[in-house]
């Protein structure tokens, strides 16, 4: 059976043409953004020069922790919940980026290999609502 | 710039809401009470205060509109005086003392009223307030659903992995911290732990546990400042304020405040409070190696252990040695939370800058008992706030 999926923000992801975030790129100074920033906020940087910038791939597992309770709102989850793991990523495109581990905490290993993938973070009203996930490699 | 002084402050003991210590007090109540100490224990009338600085809550009283400075006001009897509300997440209490200190220090006023005060929701603080996709905030709890404790736990997972902290050794800064409080009337818990009774707890963000954490709590801290030229009509000891000072998060912060930040390129942690007290020590030419001990915002003992390091009180990767050799005790080399710290108080968010410069002054006083740092001559207190927010003050006799 195939559930309706739907991003849990629209705009910031898709899965339709692979796993792509949606972000921006100063093209003066480099740096990455996500989401997409209006204009560079690097303070060192000299003229701010946004394009949009998606990117996918992976990185590596900079630190994690668990989230052993329900976060409180605005977050949404399945009931009964379930502990998962936070990791964050330095990503190869040059972010630190935060993100749900698909893996459990057993796994979890500072300087692993992971990969992103969009995976369902809760159900509502007959859909999926996804996220972007880390899995280890 | 005038010479500040801290005059007298005054609390009201922490507690959580239906317990015998606040049981259903309002903000309101447990602010008057502290003001009340306070000024008698500087030895002023409410007319004399020519100025409050307040630190605006979102949880409680202020009409919603974190007014908290003008209910204060309200309460004690309108005199005209202006109020001044300070925003700055869990730091605006240190804002509010900055404030304060600056007014007096420009010379604006001479006598100033500093106080901060909470009746704070059950369970984890909700850090984002709306539904806006335009809000970072929302987005990582939304999107990820990462809640305060486990952004703690990454910085300390990541230092277990840096230093080879274990998880025994934050433990027993909760077993210092909780000694501390066995002394301390003010704390909302005054009972000691064990070792065991710590590591015994549920985790509440892995590798952090449920006694490792602070939480919320009830409570209410002022503090009446003055100039040291006004001081001399009131006491003959009063305790200086040799500097204050605020700041905020660095662009190239190592962890992440929403979704994602450039990967930095070197050590860059916990940026706001590295600069606040930096500033604090610059300006008051006080150097890391004369602070007699410190009071730190210490949500999790991991900030126990990694703080004293940052801003030079002693070497990296050193806090877990210190600790376990009884250092970081009121009656060590580097002493640390003296109070029992927020582990002991749980945080009544914007008091706790307020609350800091109460122990400050009773321990350059003097006056701490079974918690006197001996000798206490020069004591540094820090704030960290939601937004990037962080503020330092140096006590000194
Ligand atoms: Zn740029």
């Amino acid at each position: 059976m195939s559930q309706q999926r739907e991003p849990a923000v629209a705009g910031l992801f898709s899965e339709e043409d692979g796993v792509r975030l949606h972000g921006a790129k100063c093209t003066t100074c480099n740096t990455p953004y996500f989401p997409k920033a209006a204009h560079c906020r690097n303070p060192d940087c000299d003229e701010s020069k946004i394009e949009p910038c998606s990117f996918g791939g992976g990185g590596v597992l900079w630190s994690y922790s668990v989230a052993d309770f329900p976060p409180p709102a605005p977050h949404k989850y399945d009931k009964p919940f379930v502990p998962y793991v936070i990791g964050v990523v330095d990503m190869d495109n040059g972010l630190r980026l935060v993100g749900q581990m698909a893996d459990g905490l057993e796994a979890m290993r500072i300087g692993a290999r992971v990969e992103l993938a969009i995976e369902s973070i809760y159900h509502e009203a007959g859909k999926a609502f996804t996220s972007w996930k880390f899995k280890l490699l | 710039m005038q010479e500040v002084v801290v005059l007298g402050v005054g609390l009201h003991r922490f507690g959580k809401t239906g317990d015998g210590v606040v049981g259903e007090k309002s903000v309101t109540e447990l602010c008057r009470h502290a003001v009340d100490r306070a000024l008698k224990d500087a030895g002023v009338s409410w007319k004399q205060i020519q100025a409050v600085a307040a630190a605006s809550s979102r949880f409680s009283g202020g009409k919603g509109w974190g007014l908290n400075g003008n209910d204060v006001v309200e309460d004690l009897g309108c005199t005209g005086i202006p109020v001044y509300n300070l925003s700055a997440g869990c730091a605006a209490g240190g804002n509010a003392f900055n404030i304060g200190y600056s007014l007096v220090a420009g010379g604006i006023h001479d006598l100033v009223l500093v106080v901060g005060g909470e009746v704070m929701p059950k369970g984890m603080i909700q850090t984002s307030g709306v539904e806006d996709a335009n809000d970072p905030e929302f987005l990582r709890q939304r999107c990820v659903g990462m809640p305060g404790p486990s952004f703690w736990a990454t910085l300390a997972r990541r230092r277990m992995f840096d230093y080879g902290t274990t998880e025994e050794q934050m433990a027993k800064v909760t077993v210092k911290a909780r000694k501390c409080s066995e002394s301390n009337p003010y704390a909302r818990f005054q009972k000691a732990v064990s070792l065991d009774e710590v590591l015994a707890s549920p985790y509440v963000s892995n590798p952090l546990r449920l006694f490792e954490i602070c939480p919320v709590s009830n409570g209410a801290a002022a503090a009446v400042i003055c100039s040291k030229a006004m001081a001399r009509r009131f006491t003959s000891q009063p305790i200086t304020v040799a500097s204050s000072a605020v700041a905020t998060i660095r662009f190239d912060d190592a962890l992440p405040r929403s979704l994602a930040n450039p990967v930095p390129s070197g050590a860059s942690f916990h940026t706001e409070a590295k600069a606040a007290v930096m500033k604090a020590f610059e300006m008051s030419s006080i150097g890391p190696r004369d602070i007699s001990f410190t009071e730190l915002q210490d949500n999790t003992c991991y900030y126990e252990l990694a703080f004293p390091e940052e801003w030079g009180l002693c070497e990296p990767g050193e806090a877990e040695r210190l600790l376990e050799a009884g250092e970081t005790a009121p009656t060590g080399r580097m002493p640390i939370n003296p109070s029992g710290g927020f582990v002991s108080f749980g945080e009544a968010t914007t008091a706790m800058g307020v609350f800091q410069i109460a122990e400050l002054t009773w321990q350059l006083r003097g006056q701490s008992g079974g918690r006197q740092v001996p000798g206490a001559k020069v004591g540094l207190a820090q704030t960290n706030g939601l937004g990037g927010n962080a503020t330092a003050a140096i006590l000194k006799r």
